[in-house]
């Protein structure tokens, strides 16, 4: 058991209440007085893993069409209308859900709900083909400044890929491609609404300075009408082996500054208590400054200018270890790699030291504390945990979860899972760099 | 519209509520015997805990040839201590559940601890270590360096960075500080050095010319005793601030290309300098600069992203670069319009945009934009001022500014009693459309041309 920074009786005293209407749209409240915002959350359950081919990328597509009118919202008017209030609004879109939020001034509670409620209920009446083609060039603007034009853009695009075997939900990103962009047409916006954009697939968490009694009230009055549809698509099978069973492999030879290691492996499923375990095993060795990798590459070897590894928890497929290396100077790949199949290896062999397990207890629960300080991180979490897991109370344990995890289950999960043969690795080359020096951290400085 | 997409019961826009008081937290000021004053704020429920420490090492204090000295000495405090090796002090911190910041920059130095409340005693503790007795051994330094030596690539990579460099570059007298690199080029860093490092320290670090800012729920913590065990021992004889002197910008309207053969995209960076927080046209600049490009529906989005779709977003903004004590003269601000648009629409969104400033300065914002631009700047401010980490940033930028501690807070008054025309005429001033240098980088090949055709000054290409 860890040792934690707070009293963790009931979360610091959080609860929320859970409520369902008529038409199967759930609701999770919970109150905090100590500042006057209110955070409205929807999360839909629907992401990249719902899209088929020749459509990706249509979830997020689909999201920014969310914030272009409705039937009685005009064009940027739910902008707007939010700023205007003093609040602040966006929405994102993940392999596995849709989530959009307005986080207001208390007093301004009723307008959020309002504004969410017209455009589940109405958005078809306001989508048009100018907006669509406006914010189909507006996403490819975003694909183009996030992913295409920065160095290593596409690397967690290409890890994906390699990770998650073609055809498989999650084998591409919610950016989606310029082509399946270009190719989505009105009638699949409009299609995509009707099977997903459906109150009883959605949850609402209103969290903050509310009157729990007034919001119920509100949120039945404006969402209550909405009717309930059924038209989602079932979602292909996500299931896979827990070990790729071979490493995969790809080299990109590429305009970029240093050259680069990075693996992804497939690890436990969200919602377990090896998920957990993976999260501080991959804590214990690659976040943060006093992490294995770091010590062994950053700072003894001095091969690397950074070595990341971190978790993407998945509910709905493997989850997903991110290991990302920078090289130093003229350091090669392979010098890196025989240090990081030895360090993995110990790690898997002899477990975290419990001076190890305690420090990632620490930075995970610092982690959590950062998201619960704000109303609006909290009614994320509480829309997470209904969603995915069906059950939002499992929010306010998610740490106590995390901190009961012992060395022996980090230790089990790192050999179970840490393994060449469960990682597709993508080694970054350098166009026009020279050949690495034959050895030494000294070789490319002088 | 068609009725057979509204199945539901509209109801009308709901009225607002009752507004309930917020007022920006009003800190306590005070000091220990050592001369280093504290500026605290309780948060309550904060159960995460933000101090800000104010080091009085501006960039302008690095010595000649050094540029970068600054980063590289406030990271090297945590990079071992006379008590902890850098391993061993990166391992404590994190067993506290802390992260520790370092940064330096024109206005001074920053080291900035977040910890949960129940263990800032231990975390204070360390950041004591590492202001009063840092090791700067050799090796630790030799390291810092190299990863400083090994990163300069990769920003220089980053259209972004690229562009602020470009633009300091443009922008200032080759003589001044602001003109280069704020963590230096390969060949300063290359020179610095321990023993280098460790003067740098002595001359510049000393609490009289710091202060911290603890802000968090701090209900069942003996603040006084805690600071009495651990910052109250860094002491140091006394001395004067930095002098940093003001300075001065070209405004001559051109535009320079940085060129990236084959780029999909363009990076905009267009930059000016106006006046710091001191001068009283400042509520009205934030006022104009919120309505130019502050979000998605001010008036730069609104034609280049929403109606033409040539970008993800644009966005007009100011920073500080030098804001003396108000005794000592005025001060500048770096304002900037940035953005990335495909490079095809290269040279028609840098028409638009200037279509846009003419339109401002012919027609001038209206009262509707006005309100709009206060009303979300101020009533946002509960919300984001919600956790310690902002306040406690806030109140460090003040006191770095040289800026009283209820600045902010009489802020929000004074842009609401900015008027329309007062907001115009600052934003206007700010931005006249013929002085504004523009750089770009992106694919010269294939943008050089369209842009020298709109006439907008000389156009130059430099490479990447």
């Amino acid at each position: 058991m860890g040792n934690p920074a707070v009293n963790r009786t009931g979360a610091a005293g959080q609860t929320a209440t859970e409520h369902r209407l008529a038409n199967g749209l759930r609701l999770v409240l919970s109150e905090d007085h100590l500042t006057p915002v209110a955070a409205v959350c929807i999360w839909y359950d629907v992401g990249s893993r719902h899209e088929i081919a020749g459509r990706t990328g249509l979830a997020h597509l689909f999201e920014h069409l969310m914030f272009q009118g409705s039937a009685q919202v005009k064009g940027n008017g739910h902008f707007e209308l939010v700023q205007g209030a003093g609040g602040s609004l966006n929405g994102t879109t993940s392999f596995e859900r849709t989530n959009y939020f307005e986080t207001m001034p208390a007093h301004q509670l009723e307008l959020a709900l309002w504004l969410e409620a017209d455009r589940m209920g109405t958005l078809l009446a306001a989508l048009d083909d100018e907006s669509l083609d406006n914010q189909r060039d507006v996403v490819k603007n975003e694909r183009r400044q996030r992913y295409d034009n920065v160095p290593y853009g596409t690397a967690f695009e290409r890890l994906i890929a390699l990770a998650y075997p073609e055809g498989h939900p999650y084998h591409h990103t919610p950016i989606g491609s310029m082509a399946d962009l270009d190719a989505a047409t009105l009638a699949d916006a409009r299609a995509f609404f009707r099977a997903n954009y459906a109150p009883n697939n959605a949850v609402l968490a209103i969290v903050g300075d509310i009157d729990p009694r007034q919001t119920l009230e509100w949120a039945d009055k404006y969402f209550g009408s909405i009717p309930a549809h059924d038209g989602k698509m079932p979602l292909r099978n996500a299931e896979l082996p827990d070990i790729i069973g071979t490493e995969i492999r790809q080299v990109i030879r590429e305009n970029v500054p240093a050259r680069a290691l990075m693996a992804a492996y497939r690890l436990p499923e969200d919602g377990t208590r090896e998920c957990d375990a993976a999260d501080l095993a991959v804590t214990v060795l690659g976040n943060g400054m006093s992490s294995r990798l770091y010590n062994r590459l950053v700072r003894h070897d001095r091969t690397a200018i950074a070595a990341d590894f971190g978790l993407m928890r998945l509910a709905g497929a493997p989850s997903l270890g991110w290991m990302d290396v920078k090289a130093s100077g003229g350091t090669g790949v392979p010098q890196i790699e025989a240090a990081v199949n030895e360090e993995l290896a110990r790690f898997s062999a002899d477990g975290p030291s419990p001076e190890e397990l305690e420090r990632a207890q620490a930075q995970l629960e610092r982690e959590w504390l950062d998201r619960f300080s704000t109303v609006a991180g909290r009614a994320d979490e509480l829309c997470r945990y209904s969603v995915l897991f069906g059950d939002p109370q499992l929010a306010f344990s998610a740490m106590s979860r995390v901190l009961d995890i012992t060395a022996a289950e980090v230790k089990a999960v790192a050999a179970a899972r840490l393994r060449p043969d469960n990682r597709a690795v993508l080694v970054y080359e350098p166009t026009g760099s020279p050949e690495p020096a034959a050895a030494g951290q000294d070789g490319a400085r002088q | 519209m068609t009725d057979a997409d509204v199945t539901m019961d509209l109801h009308p826009m709901p009225a607002a509520g009752q507004a309930r008081d917020w007022a920006f937290p009003a800190p306590e000021r005070g000091g220990l015997p050592t001369g280093l004053p504290v500026l605290r704020c309780q948060r309550p429920g904060q159960q995460l805990v933000a101090v800000e420490i104010c080091l009085d090492a501006p960039l302008d204090a690095e010595p000649d040839g050094l540029d970068g000295i600054a980063t590289i000495m406030v990271r090297a405090l945590a990079q071992g201590t006379a008590q902890h090796s850098a391993e061993e002090f990166a391992a404590e911190l994190e067993r506290c559940g802390a992260t520790l910041q370092a940064s330096a920059d024109f206005l001074g130095a920053r080291v900035s601890l977040e910890v949960p409340a129940s263990r800032l005693h231990r975390a204070l503790g360390l950041l004591t270590e590492a202001l009063a007795e840092p090791a700067f051994a050799t090796t630790e330094i030799e390291r810092l360096v190299g990863n400083r030596l090994d990163a300069i690539p990769i920003e220089l990579a980053n259209p972004g960075q690229r562009a602020a460099i470009q633009l300091a570059h443009e922008l200032f007298p080759e003589s001044a500080r602001m003109s280069r690199p704020r963590q230096g080029t390969a060949e300063t860093v290359a020179r610095i050095d321990a023993a280098a490092v460790r003067a740098f320290y002595e001359a510049q670090l000393r609490p009289v010319t710091a202060t911290a800012v603890v802000v968090g729920d701090l209900s069942e913590i003996d603040l006084d005793a805690m600071l009495a065990g651990t910052l109250g021992r860094w002491a140091t004889e006394t001395g004067a601030p930095a002098l940093v002197p003001p300075v001065t910008a070209r405004d001559d309207g051109r535009v320079v290309i940085v060129d990236r053969p084959g780029a999909v995209q363009t990076q905009m960076l267009i930059g000016r300098l106006g006046p710091d927080r001191h001068d009283p046209v400042w509520p009205a600049l934030v006022l104009g600069t919120y309505c130019l490009g502050g979000t998605l529906t001010s008036r730069l989005d609104r034609v280049l992203r929403e109606e033409k779709g040539y970008t993800y977003g644009v966005r007009a903004g100011t920073q500080v670069l030098h804001s003396p004590a108000p005794d000592d003269g005025i001060g500048e601000a770096l304002l900037a319009i940035s953005g990335s648009v495909d490079t095809a629409s290269t040279s028609p969104a840098l028409d638009d945009l200037r279509t846009v400033l003419r339109t401002l300065a012919a027609d001038g914002l209206t009262d509707a934009e006005r309100d709009m631009a206060v009303q979300n700047l101020v009533l946002v401010a509960p919300l984001r001022y919600e956790t310690a980490a902002p306040v406690a940033d806030t109140l460090a930028d003040q006191v770095q500014q040289h800026l009283p501690d209820d600045f902010q807070a009489q802020l929000y008054g004074r842009l609401g009693e900015t008027s329309t025309a007062e907001a115009t005429a600052a934003v206007v001033t700010a931005w006249p459309e013929n002085r504004m240098i523009t750089i770009l980088v992106g694919d010269a090949a294939q943008i050089r041309g369209p842009v020298e055709d709109l006439g907008i000054g000389p156009v130059s290409v430099v490479a990447a």
